[in-house]
C-alpha cells in the first residue's frame, strides 16, 4: 500500500497520521478538538474530502460511534482526542469495546515530549491509565514512529480477537517535519499470533462426542459474527439438528425464525434455553466466554455435560468453565471442520423439551406482557417496533430493562443488527452508537432503543445528529425509574427505592431544540402509528414512549443462583442467603 | 487447591510499560508477588525477561499464564512449582541477575 505520493515528501507528523489512516481506509472519524491534538485538527482541515470527520459533543460520545460504526460495519472504528480529561473521557468507551470485543483505534494528543512527567497543563499519563482497557496501547514522541505506530494498532485491533488501541502522540511528534514517502501495513508482530492453528485432533475429538450425543446444545457468542460464521452455524446446526442459543452479544448470529433456534442466554434470558443448560448431555460453546451472566453460579452450571469449548482467545478457555475438548480456533475455521466429521442428525425429542418449557415462559411470562390493559409495557412497544420494522434494520441499545426487553422480544434475523453494550454494561452508550452505526452502514434503518436513565447520560449526542443531519431514530421507553436498579431493589432490598426514582425533562421540547423531529406515546392505541412514524422519517426521528413505572423483567436467574433456578416470576418468600444482593 | 511459591518466567519485547501491563494482570487476579526481577536481553536490548516468584495455586497460574500471553509484547510464559526448600535459593537467583 503506497502513499498518496510515492515520492518521498516532507511532511509533518499530523500529516503522516492522516495519511497513514487515509491508507488504512478509514472513511469517518469521530472526534473532539483540544490543545495537545491541534496539529492534527489542523492538517485534517486539508483532509475533509477522504476523511469524514464528526465533531462530537464529548468524547465518550466517539468512542461509542466508533464502536458503532465497527460492530455494524466490521471495520475499525477510529475516535480523536486530546490529552488529559479529552483521553480519560474515552475510557468507558475503551474497556467497553475491550470486553465486547470491538475493533477501535483511538488516537490521543498528549503534550510535548519534554514536559512528560512534569504535571503539564492536561497533562495525564494516558498509557499507563488506558492499560487495563485496551488491547494494545502506544506513547508516540517522534514523528518517524508515527505511521509505524498506525499500521500496528489497526493490525492488532482487527486481528485475533478483536479490541481497542490506542496511540498517544506528543505534541511536538505532531509538528515535526520529516520526510515521508511510504505507509507499509503491519501484517506480523514476532510475539503476536493472532491467528491459532486448528488442532484436528481436537476437532476429531469434537466432532466424536457430537456424534455420540443425544441432547447436544451449542451455545453461540459474538464470536460467531466476528468470524463471520452465521451461515456456516446455520447449516451446521440444519446438518446436525442441534439447537442453537445465542448469548447476549451472539444475538442476531443465529436467526430467531430457524426452527433449531432455542433462545436468549443469561440472566433474563429465555427460560428453555436456560433451564436446558442443565438437561444437555453435551454443551458446545462457540466464541463466547461464559459470563457470569449467562452461566450464574458456575457450580450449578451444566454439570452434567461433556463441554466443547470453541475460541480464538486462548485465555477464555477454562476461565471460568472447565472444557472437556478445547478448540483453540476462529468459529468459522472450526465449523468448517465439524461440518465434513458431524453426522446428519435429528433430535426431535430433545427439541420437543425446548418447546415445552417456552410454552411455560409464554404462560407463566410473556402473557402478562401482552394483556393490553393498564399502562403500556416495554415489550408491547418492542413487539410493535418488530413488526414493522425490516429484518436489516440495526438495533442499538444501552443496558438495563430496556435492553433486556429489546433481547427478548425483538426477532433478530441478520447478522450485526444488535449493538448492545454487553460486557461492561453502559449507560449511555446506545445512542452514540446508532450515530456511528449509521455512519458505518448509511443505507440501513439505526433505531436506538434506549431508557430514560441511559438517554440522559449522553443525549448530548443529539447535537451530532442535527449539526450533521443523520437519520437515527431514537426510542426512549420512559418509565422515570432506573428500571433494572428499581427492579433489584424491589426483590432483593425490601422496595426500598433507594435513589432510583427520576424526574424527567420535556424529552420532545429538548429533541425539538436540536431540530429533531419528535412525539411522546401515552396510549396505546396509537403505539401502531407512533412506530409507523418513527420508522418511516425520512430524517432523525425521536419518540418517547411512556411505559410502566414498575414493570419487571422476568425470567431473572437471581445473582448467585445457578441457571436451573431461574425464576418466572417474583418469589412470595425471602431469597434465600446464597442469593448475592 | 493449595498456595504455593511458583517460579514464572517470561520473555518479552522490552517495550514502553510491559512489565505495568504484567503486574496489571498479576494484581488484578490478587495473585502475589514475592519477588521480581526484570531484565534486557544482554545481545539485542530490543528484548527482554521477567523472573517472578508468585505465590498463588497452579490453577490460577495456569489461567494467568494465558492471560500473560495474551499480551501483545509477550512471547511466552513459562512456570514450574518451586520445591518447599527452593524458594530462598530462587530468590538469591533472581537478585543476582
Amino acid at each position: 500500500m503506497k502513499a498518496d505520493q510515492h515520492t518521498a515528501e516532507v511532511c509533518s507528523g499530523a500529516e503522516i497520521l492522516l495519511r497513514s489512516l487515509v491508507a488504512e481506509k478509514v472513511d469517518v472519524l469521530f472526534g473532539y478538538p483540544g490543545g495537545a491534538i491541534m496539529p492534527v485538527y489542523d492538517a485534517l482541515y486539508d483532509y475533509a474530502d477522504r476523511l469524514n470527520h464528526i465533531l462530537v459533543r464529548h468524547e465518550q460520545g466517539a468512542i461509542h460511534a466508533a464502536q458503532g460504526y465497527a460492530r455494524a460495519s466490521g471495520r475499525v472504528g477510529v475516535a480523536l482526542a486530546t490529552s488529559g480529561p479529552g483521553a480519560t473521557n474515552l475510557v468507558t468507551g475503551l474497556a467497553d469495546a475491550l470486553i465486547d470485543s470491538t475493533p477501535v483505534v483511538c488516537i490521543t494528543g498528549q503534550v510535548f515530549a519534554h514536559l512528560l512527567g512534569t504535571d503539564a497543563f492536561q497533562e495525564i499519563d494516558v498509557v499507563n491509565t488506558t492499560i487495563p482497557v485496551t488491547k494494545w496501547n502506544i506513547q508516540v514522541t517522534e514523528a518517524k514512529d508515527i505511521a509505524p505506530a498506525v499500521a500496528k494498532a489497526f493490525y492488532i485491533a482487527r486481528t485475533g480477537r478483536p479490541g481497542p488501541v490506542l496511540i498517544d502522540i506528543t505534541k511536538n511528534a505532531q509538528n515535526e517535519k520529516i520526510e515521508f514517502s511510504e505507509y507499509v501495513p503491519c501484517t506480523n508482530i514476532r510475539t503476536y499470533r493472532p491467528k491459532p492453528e486448528l488442532s484436528l485432533t481436537q476437532i476429531k475429538a469434537a466432532a466424536e462426542l457430537i456424534n455420540q450425543s443425544n441432547r447436544p446444545y451449542i451455545l453461540a457468542g459474538q464470536g460467531i459474527l466476528l468470524s463471520g460464521a452465521s451461515d456456516l452455524l446455520v447449516a451446521f446446526s440444519g446438518k446436525t439438528g442441534i439447537p442453537v442459543a445465542c448469548t447476549l452479544l451472539g444475538l442476531s448470529g443465529f436467526p430467531v425464525t430457524h426452527p433449531n433456534y432455542a433462545g436468549f442466554l443469561g440472566m433474563h434470558g429465555n427460560y428453555a434455553a436456560n433451564i436446558n443448560i442443565n438437561e444437555c448431555d453435551v454443551l458446545i460453546a462457540i466464541g463466547m466466554r461464559f459470563d457470569d451472566r449467562v452461566t450464574g453460579n458456575v457450580n450449578k452450571f451444566a454439570r452434567q455435560a461433556k463441554v466443547i469449548h470453541i475460541d480464538i482467545d486462548k485465555a477464555e478457555i477454562n476461565k471460568n468453565i472447565r472444557a472437556d475438548i478445547a478448540v483453540h480456533a476462529d468459529a468459522a475455521e472450526a465449523l468448517t471442520e465439524l461440518m465434513g466429521l458431524c453426522e446428519t442428525r435429528n433430535h426431535r425429542s430433545w427439541m420437543e423439551s425446548f418447546a415445552r418449557l417456552n410454552d411455560v415462559e409464554q404462560q407463566r411470562v410473556s402473557i402478562h406482557s401482552f394483556l393490553r390493559e393498564g399502562e403500556l409495557t416495554m415489550a408491547e412497544v418492542i413487539d410493535e417496533l418488530a413488526s414493522q420494522a425490516d429484518p436489516l434494520t440495526i438495533i442499538t441499545t444501552d443496558v438495563g430493562q430496556h435492553q433486556m426487553v429489546t433481547s427478548r422480544y425483538y426477532p433478530y434475523r441478520t447478522p450485526r443488527t444488535l449493538i448492545t453494550s454487553g460486557g461492561a454494561g453502559t449507560m449511555g452508550f446506545a445512542l452514540p452508537a446508532a450515530i456511528g452505526a449509521k455512519l458505518g452502514m448509511p443505507d440501513r434503518q439505526v433505531i436506538a432503543v434506549i431508557g430514560d436513565g441511559g438517554f440522559q447520560m449522553t443525549m448530548q449526542e443529539m447535537g451530532v445528529i442535527m449539526q450533521y443531519g443523520i437519520p437515527v431514530k431514537v426510542l426512549v421507553l420512559n418509565n422515570s425509574f432506573l428500571g433494572m436498579v428499581r427492579q433489584w431493589q424491589q426483590l432483593f432490598h425490601d422496595k426500598r427505592y433507594s435513589f432510583t426514582e427520576m424526574s424527567n425533562p420535556d424529552f420532545v421540547a429538548i429533541a425539538g431544540a436540536y431540530g429533531i423531529a419528535a412525539a411522546k406515546l401515552e396510549r396505546r392505541e396509537n403505539l401502531k402509528e407512533a412506530i409507523s412514524a418513527l420508522l418511516n422519517s425520512s430524517s432523525s426521528y425521536f419518540l418517547e414512549v411512556r411505559v410502566g413505572k414498575e414493570e419487571n423483567v422476568f425470567p431473572m436467574i437471581p445473582a448467585g443462583a445457578g441457571v436451573s433456578d431461574m425464576l418466572l416470576e417474583a418469589p412470595r418468600t425471602e431469597y434465600p442467603e446464597s442469593v448475592n444482593r | 487447591m493449595i498456595k504455593q511459591d511458583l517460579f514464572m518466567h517470561l520473555s518479552a519485547d522490552n517495550n514502553f510499560s510491559v512489565l505495568n501491563r504484567i503486574i496489571n494482570i498479576l494484581n488484578r487476579r490478587r495473585v502475589r508477588i514475592r519477588t521480581l526481577a526484570a531484565q534486557e536481553h544482554p545481545d539485542d536490548f530490543r528484548k527482554g525477561s521477567v523472573s517472578m516468584v508468585i505465590h498463588t495455586t497452579t490453577e490460577m497460574a495456569d489461567k494467568v499464564k494465558l492471560q500473560l500471553e495474551k499480551l501483545i509484547e509477550v512471547d511466552q510464559v513459562t512456570y514450574q512449582v518451586q520445591p518447599v526448600s527452593e524458594p530462598a535459593e530462587k530468590e538469591k537467583i533472581i537478585y543476582s541477575l
